[in-house]
């Protein structure tokens, strides 16, 4: 598919951008999109006990179409790579990238001299936003890095930061 | 809803000209992960279905080849993360087996329970996202809420929520504590007085009877020459359990029962699953009631492996069926040759055949049973 | 009684080869005040029929036997006849010997019985003869199988890329492969 040079529009209204960032980063819609482990971290980040929902990210889209934020929630092989793309391409501006992951982030565990089957992390080939360690990441930990997106997105932060340790 | 090829459907079958491609994944809800199904379509009957796999393979037994038999442990939690502790387990008892290491009792008994208790929280997470596969969301809240109290024992004795590497050749990382004893003794309790609950809720829902009951047969012979195990095979009708078949473990030390249904379809298949939750709640509890006192690890594990010339097999039942592990060592600190033999993959290969004149909500329904969990497959 | 029946009936496919013995002989008691000599080994060539029951509790299985590639489907017909089951197909790389050898798993429902059946084949050109239509799981086995080790299962009906992408022309799980 041929893609055009978007033009920016001529007219900005800083305020209005700034409701709209606010009304995007308030309620991000997920892709139903799950490569491997982490992907069940990601359902358990949605199901009973933390419910994405607290946080307005919980409406989940099997369709790239209708979503915001793409969750790269596992390890990326190289025949899975060009169906990554192909969803990233076909999710509507504006769009972010939450790489989940170890494998997602550089190929984690699976990443070894003489490999011949994934890509070293999502950012090869993607425009990542947040990127959340762990193997897998805990449930909180997407949460926190759903927090981090909408920071990023509204550039300011809407929960309190939690001190720790 | 009918499942079987029936006149009728042959007949709408011969007109193969009209037939549509209709691509199924690799990101689709239903499959559960990264698999693909490529159906040959006429109108709603699928006449010619072939699964296209790969999307998640890993390389587990190259990296098998070049690490020592130590390193490889944290793979086997990453094959089959819904049931990683039965995975940790066999590669243990292949090794066990290799080197001749003795596992003290006390050790043995841990391992039984966490390995249940893990077998009970897969078994929950399958009951949720089939029923979601269905159209029903609402049992996966619920399933999730339990199956996330199992996570909190699991998570104080091994660290981990989902990828275990809890054993070790010749025993376990970790002890048990008293908080961990009465926490799964509250947990076993407390699902058992859930169970009527999920049964009301869902078994007996009309809608999951209409869906499930004589869709998908499978029978004997089609599961034999497919080498299907687990609870498709036990859905059609066939006792065989490595746990009972090939006693491994402690397990013959338990009584419990191998739940067996012989109708073939997908509602034997449910009902197989269910009734093993119950079985599995028996023997943790019989677990810790009989948990001897001692070592958790064997005094004289080899800290470095070096297993004599020669290939070895284990096996175990996971969650999904048999998993069985061949190792070939050459007497070097690293396995020559590792090959993980996954229930998935076999259970997989006789959908191509079983679904064949189905439409295509049924065959969903049929491949929510096979309980796919995709990396295992690819390996 | 399982074991008995299948061994008797996979007797006449296994291999007969020649294997390198080493036989200890022990020296002779030393006379009095004389220092014990050393025991002397021998290596002899035996023959012998790859067939074996070795022990299961160290092995984890029942039966380990040889065949010659091109019994292959005629053991496995005797396999599923008696209603066993197949397990896995897998591969090992000998590039020493110049040999890939291909091993298959079977089992058995109703009595615990373990059956490895393997057979070599060359490495350069490997091949051997498909099961696929005896045990329809083989299918899947027999192309991971390619995928990984190149053999070609003859009569086999699709050996395309399976586990690996549909543009692969090697063979990971070959001991020289190099990414």
């Amino acid at each position: 598919m041929e893609t055009k040079e978007l033009q920016p529009s001529i007219i900005h209204l800083a305020p209005l951008d700034q409701v709209l960032a606010i009304g995007r980063a308030n309620s991000l819609w997920p892709m139903t999109f799950g490569l491997a482990c982490c992907a069940i971290e990601m359902m358990a980040a949605g199901a009973s006990r933390f419910d994405l929902a607290r946080f307005g990210a919980e409406v989940f889209r099997p369709s790239p179409r209708q979503c915001d934020v793409m969750i790269v929630a596992g390890t990326i092989s190289k025949k899975m790579a060009p169906a990554v793309k192909t969803l990233y391409d076909q999710m509507p501006e504006p769009k972010w990238v939450i790489a989940m992951g170890n494998c997602a982030i550089s190929g984690g565990p699976f990443a070894f001299e003489g490999q011949y089957g994934i890509i070293e992390g999502a950012d090869k080939f993607l425009p990542v936003d947040v990127y959340i360690p762990g193997c897998p990441p805990r449930p909180e930990a997407l949460i926190e890095g759903i927090l981090e997106l909408e920071e990023k997105v509204t550039g300011s932060r809407r929960w309190p930061r939690v001190q720790c340790g | 809803m009918n499942a079987p090829v029936t006149d009728k459907s042959l007949a709408v079958l011969d007109r193969t000209a009209e037939t549509f491609v209709l691509n199924l994944g690799p990101q689709h809800p239903a499959t559960h992960g990264v698999l693909r199904v490529k159906l040959t379509m006429d109108g709603e009957y699928i006449v010619h279905a072939e699964p296209v796999l790969g999307y998640i393979h890993r390389m587990h037994e190259k990296m098998g080849e070049n690490r020592t038999w130590a390193q490889f442990m944290p793979n086997t939690g990453r094959l089959d993360y819904l049931g990683a502790l039965s995975y940790n387990h066999g590669y243990c008892l292949a090794a066990e087996r290799a080197e001749g290491i003795e596992v003290p009792e006390r050790a043995e008994y841990i391992r039984c329970i966490t390995v249940e208790l893990n077998r009970i929280a897969s078994h929950l997470l399958w009951f949720g996202a089939f029923v979601l596969d269905l159209g029903g969301f609402t049992p996966l809240l619920y399933a999730f809420d339990d199956r996330e109290q199992i996570l909190d024992l699991l998570e104080s004795v091994t660290g981990a929520r989902l990828t275990f590497c809890y054993f070790r050749f010749g025993g376990v990382y970790n002890d048990i504590d008293d908080n961990f004893i009465t926490g799964a003794k509250a947990f076993v309790k407390r699902l058992r007085s859930r169970m009527p609950m999920y049964h009301d809720l869902v078994t007996k829902n009309i809608i999951l009877i209409k869906r499930l009951k004589d869709i998908g047969p499978l029978s004997q012979e089609l599961c034999r020459r497919y080498g299907a195990t687990g609870p498709v095979l036990r859905g059609s009708g066939v006792c065989f359990d490595v746990r009972k078949h090939e006693p491994y473990s402690v397990y013959p030390e338990f009584d419990f029962d191998i739940p067996v249904y012989h109708e073939c379809d997908s509602m034997a298949r449910y009902m197989v699953r269910m009734d093993e939750i119950e079985q599995s709640l028996r023997i943790v509890e019989q677990g810790l009631d009989k948990l001897p006192d001692g070592p958790v690890m064997a005094a004289k594990a080899p800290k470095i492996l070096k297993p004599a010339k020669g290939d070895y097999y284990a096996a175990v039942e996971a969650a999904r069926g048999s998993f069985g592990i061949r190792v070939v060592s050459d007497g070097t600190n690293t396995p020559y040759r590792l090959k993980l033999r996954s229930p998935t993959f076999s259970n997989l290969s006789l959908f191509s055949e079983a679904c064949q004149g189905m439409i295509l909500p049924d065959a969903l329904a049929l491949m929510g049973t096979l309980d796919l969990v995709i990396p295992e497959i690819d390996r | 009684m399982r074991l008995e029946a299948i061994r008797q009936a996979l007797a006449a496919l296994a291999v007969t080869e020649e294997v390198e013995v080493v036989k200890i002989i022990p020296a002779p008691k030393p006379a009095e005040g004389e220092e014990a000599a050393k025991p002397t080994e021998v290596r002899e060539k035996v023959s012998q029929t790859m067939l074996f029951t070795p022990d299961y509790k160290k092995k984890g299985f029942h039966l380990d036997i040889k065949v010659p590639p091109a019994e292959l489907p005629a053991a496995a017909q005797s396999l599923i006849d008696q209603g066993f089951f197949l397990e896995a197909i897998t591969g090992v790389d000998w590039p020493k010997e110049g040999q890939i050898e291909v091993v298959y798993d079977f089992n058995h429902w109703d009595e615990l019985c373990r059956v490895v059946v393997r057979a070599r084949t060359d490495r350069d050109q490997p091949a051997v003869p498909t099961i696929s239509h005896i045990y329809s799981g083989a299918n899947w086995h027999e192309r991971e199988t390619h995928d990984f080790f190149g053999v070609k299962f003859s009569g086999h009906p699709d050996l395309s890329p399976f586990l690996l992408p549909d543009d692969a022309d090697y063979h990971p799980l070959r001991k020289d492969f190099k990414a």
